[in-house]
């Protein structure tokens, strides 16, 4: 690959003369899931300091804890004296309700993140908490517990933008990556390497830079990191703690799990290892070289001291972040192709989970369960045939009126229930396409690829959907079903799925 | 549908494709920006083998499976003491031979190795093994060595040999995968673009409305672009084609055999149907999950290598009452075996070597290779006994008719389970 800068001016900070529409359309799909018209118009007034400032506020944005994960937790310590007591068919029968029950908090849960996430406000943020998520992964499928998980990302939203080496000791506490990576079956004596191979390989260095010793001792180390039944929250057993000293990256010592992380990240490797993780998720497929990750990594090492808050400032407010070479051509995930749909309809979020959650799942997706402790790999991955079959009957659920009589009696509560919150908007209603009515057929085109598409679209499609638009013009019933029609195709469109 | 048969610009065959031209509609009937994958399968008018071509299917047991207790050694006393409370006793494995015997729940498995459709190749690793699942299934799916970084898969070389020069641009799928969690598997990558095809366990992904379909139709691909739109476009038309057809084949097929009701044996199902539907792919791929058992492996495993026999052998009984069983060779595999000494959670920590199947009517049944030393202190691995390029070496020159030695970048000595 070519890039465009230098490895010494990448990470300059962008001069404030290339802060144009283009390039803040860039930061907000990028950083967030889409870029609205209003909000073009106020980080362009801004300028680029100041809105990363508001895309990453000072405070964690907060997630209360949704009802039926509260529930869980609430009822856990008496769960445990339940299971405690039963004897064969009942204990297993306690066993499999609360799985199930956990089951319905982790599908409540997913949908209620995507409604903290699909408020611009918080996106920019929430889509931080998801990357730092496909850093330091647990998945539900392993972590039959939606409360952990709950207080996984609740660990993740807390330091997202802190202190790199403190979050990670917070994750290796959090009880969801106890039970993700059997930290909580390592004990003296008894080593289980799961949680100290992926530390190193994924979250920490990257792998090369490490050896099989290292995490054999790391393992030692990390002994006796416990979660406490009755509460489910974690707790240390010196007990089960291997004491011993260990060698790691050439040094000994009496360490324990907070020693290793401290160790990991005074190796070089750290520094560049999140950068490296960032580019993937934010740049895309093309790869930095290595001299480049090293170059962001040095300075966060020794200027910026592993305080995430001084990467994020660094990695979007640089000059490489705005290469020609990232513009419009990374795939957007499932998450944020759903998301930004939203956003860029002005829609809500379905509070019916199988409608949320069924086609996430198709796409490739599912919230809170990637398919393994990589996370998802992103990029051309999320495209094959059946995923874009996925996306493009997404659009059309969008668009399609929903069916009252096909919801369950549940379902039809919790849709009342959001009606009273003030959420209604659930798909393109005709009187939403009104705006759109008063446009020629090249307005109409010209504002879909404005506003919605980050790549142009292939000169002959676009005179297809000009021809399409100016048939039968004259009946406006036809007309309208011909402009809902137009958009819905540009949606659809392979334009459409990049950013 | 067939209602989106008839009215799409594009045929839903190459061969169809080729009817239209020859009848004299001709190429620009498909307007001035036709695909470029169609103009390439115009202009190579050389059909690509149909009839009694052998297809490959691949069972990727993503996690790790452990082989020790899959092919069990029970007459090995070193067998009960690395597994002191995972060790299977010998009353309970089925067995295959005086010292091997299957896990208890692959019953079905066992009575396709007494037919004599089941191979068993014993202990396949590589040198200097990497314990990462990540790094050992790129491995696996490259096929290269362990320090050496290839970045196309060994059924994508296969399909860059065969193909090239041949139409490559016919836009029915060389490869298809079902079931797979990160999308297209790195094993059917080649350096040149394939048409591959990628399905959900239950079926073809619903696309969008019709008249969308038709709009999108134009929006194609332009000859030689490398980007992601470039990609997807291409991607997109191969979909809107391949898509009709395939849910046309699907919905038509007719299995001869009860599959049990999970997502495994569903794929299975319709690769079944894809095979007797007549498609020109030579290469499946489906993923079974769920093999990285550090805790408690006992239960996992039996579930897992429960569903794994079950599916196959229905797979196997719908393929012979369709007569299509000769042309099939379906082998797993795993990016490796776990430690052969039991962790202290009743689990297995990711090691070496292990077992694979390779199942199939013309298959050659029987254990080959040979078996693990187990004679290894309790923290230590396995060393392999055959290489797993041996086995993808055999595959391509005695199964699908391919030379080894361009894809694999060297000779290795064959399997001979074919």
């Amino acid at each position: 690959m070519s890039l465009s800068l230098s490895v010494g001016d990448a990470w300059a900070p962008l001069p404030a003369s290339a802060w144009e529409e283009q390039a803040v359309r860039h930061l907000l799909r990028r950083a967030g899931w889409t870029a609205r018209a209003a909000d073009v118009r106020r980080a362009l007034g801004e300028g680029l300091p100041a809105t990363l400032d508001r895309l990453f506020p000072p405070a964690a944005v907060a997630w209360p804890e949704p009802d039926s994960v509260a529930g869980l937790e609430r009822d856990l310590p008496d769960f445990h004296r339940q299971v405690a007591q039963a004897m064969g068919e009942a204990k297993r029968k306690l066993r499999r309700d609360a799985f199930e029950r956990s089951q319905a908090a982790v599908r409540d849960m997913s949908v209620n993140w995507m409604e903290l996430a699909v408020v611009p406000e918080n996106s920019a943020f929430e889509k931080w908490v998801a990357f730092l998520g496909n850093v330091f992964v647990v998945a539900t499928e392993k972590v039959h517990n939606a409360a952990y998980v709950y207080r996984h990302f609740e660990i993740l939203a807390s330091g997202a933008l802190g202190p790199a080496p403190q979050l990670a000791k917070a994750v290796s506490r959090s009880p969801a990556m106890e039970v993700y990576l059997d930290l909580a079956e390592n004990r003296t004596g008894a080593p289980n390497e799961n949680f100290a191979r992926e530390l190193f390989e994924l979250f920490l260095l990257g792998e090369g830079n490490y050896t099989e010793a290292d995490i054999k001792e790391a393992a030692r180390a990390f002994t006796g990191y416990r979660i406490r039944p009755a509460t489910g929250r974690f707790a240390f057993a010196p007990r089960q703690h291997d004491d011993g000293v260990k060698t790691l990256f050439g040094q000994s010592g009496r360490f324990g799990g907070d020693d290793v992380i401290d160790l990991a990240y005074c190796q070089r490797a750290a520094g560049a290892h999140l950068p490296r993780r960032m580019a993937a998720f934010y740049l895309g497929d093309l790869r930095l070289p290595p001299e480049y990750e090293f170059a962001i990594g040095d300075r966060w090492r020794t200027e910026g001291a592993y305080d995430l808050r001084w990467l994020v400032r660094n990695f979007f407010g640089s000059r490489i972040f705005f290469a020609p070479e990232f513009r419009g051509n990374l795939i957007k995930s499932p998450v944020q192709l759903y998301l930004g749909l939203l956003q860029d309809l002005n829609l809500d979020v379905m509070p019916v989970p199988r409608f949320v959650l069924n086609p996430l799942r198709q796409m490739g997706e599912t919230p809170f369960n990637p398919p393994n402790v990589r996370g998802w790999i992103g990029g051309r991955s999320w495209i094959n045939s059946a995923s874009l079959g996925a996306r493009r009957a997404l659009v059309e659920r969008l668009f399609t009126p929903l069916d009252g009589a096909a919801l369950t009696a549940d379902e039809q509560q919790d849709l009342v229930a959001a009606r009273a919150g003030g959420k209604s908007r659930f798909a393109m209603t005709e009187s939403d396409l009104d705006a759109w009515m008063a446009l020629s057929p090249d307005q109409v085109l010209g504002s879909l690829q404005e506003n919605f598409l980050s790549a142009p679209p292939n000169p002959e499609f676009l005179s297809q959907l000009r021809q399409f638009l100016q048939g039968r013009a004259t009946d406006p019933a036809e007309h309208r079903r011909r402009v809902r029609r137009a958009i819905l195709t540009a949606l659809e469109s392979p334009e459409y799925q990049v950013c | 549908m067939p209602a989106h048969h008839r009215t799409s610009i594009l045929p839903t065959t190459r061969r169809e494709f080729l009817r239209l031209t020859g009848g004299g509609i001709g190429l620009l009937a498909f307007g001035r920006f036709a695909p470029a994958f169609l103009v390439n399968s115009a202009l190579a008018s050389a059909p690509a083998p149909e009839k009694d071509r052998s297809i490959l299917v691949l069972v990727q047991l993503a996690g790790g499976n452990d082989g020790l207790n899959t092919l069990i050694p029970f007459e090995d006393a070193n067998y009960y003491r690395l597994r002191p409370t995972l060790g299977i006793p010998a009353g309970q494995v089925l067995r295959v031979s005086d010292t091997l015997g299957l896990h208890p729940s692959c019953a079905q498995l066992q009575r396709l190795f007494q037919a004599g459709s089941l191979a068993v190749v014993e202990n396949v690793g590589y040198p200097n093994p990497n314990r990462s699942h990540f790094r050992s299934t790129e491995i696996w799916e490259t096929a290269s060595g362990s320090g050496d970084f290839i970045n196309t898969g060994w059924v994508g070389r296969f399909l860059d040999n065969t193909c090239a020069g041949a139409p490559a641009g016919n836009h029915d799928p060389l490869a298809v995968h079902i079931n797979t969690p990160n999308g297209e598997p790195e094993t059917l990558v080649g350096s040149l673009p394939h048409p591959t095809f990628g399905l959900s366990p239950f079926g073809a992904g619903r696309g969008g409305s019709e008249e969308s379909r038709r709009l999108l139709e134009h929006d194609s691909p332009s000859p030689g672009g490398g980007d992601q739109v470039s990609f997807l476009r291409q991607t997109l038309m191969d979909t809107l084609v391949t898509e009709v057809r395939v849910q046309k084949v699907l919905a038509d097929y007719k299995p001869e055999a009860t599959y049990p009701g999970n997502p495994f044996a569903s794929s299975l199902r319709s690769i079944a149907g894809l095979i007797a539907g007549g498609l020109p792919t030579r290469v499946y791929f489906v993923t079974l999950s769920g093999f990285d058992t550090h805790v408690n492996q006992a239960e996992t495993q039996a579930r897992l290598l429960g569903t794994l026999s079950e599916g196959l052998a229905a797979f196997q009984q719908d393929l012979q009452a369709h007569r299509l069983d000769g042309q099939v060779l379906t082998m797993t595999f795993s990016e490796f075996g776990r430690r052969p000494g039991e962790n202290e959670s009743k689990g297995t920590d990711h090691g070496t070597a292990a077992p694979l199947f390779v199942l199939g009517s013309r298959v050659r049944g029987g254990i080959l290779g040979s078996a693990p030393k187990l004679d290894v202190p309790k923290n230590q691995d396995l060393t392999y006994s055959t290489d797993f390029r041996s086995v993808y070496g055999t595959v391509l020159d005695r199964w699908l008719g391919s030379p080894s030695g361009k894809v694999l970048g060297g000779p290795f000595p064959i399997v001979p389970f074919v």
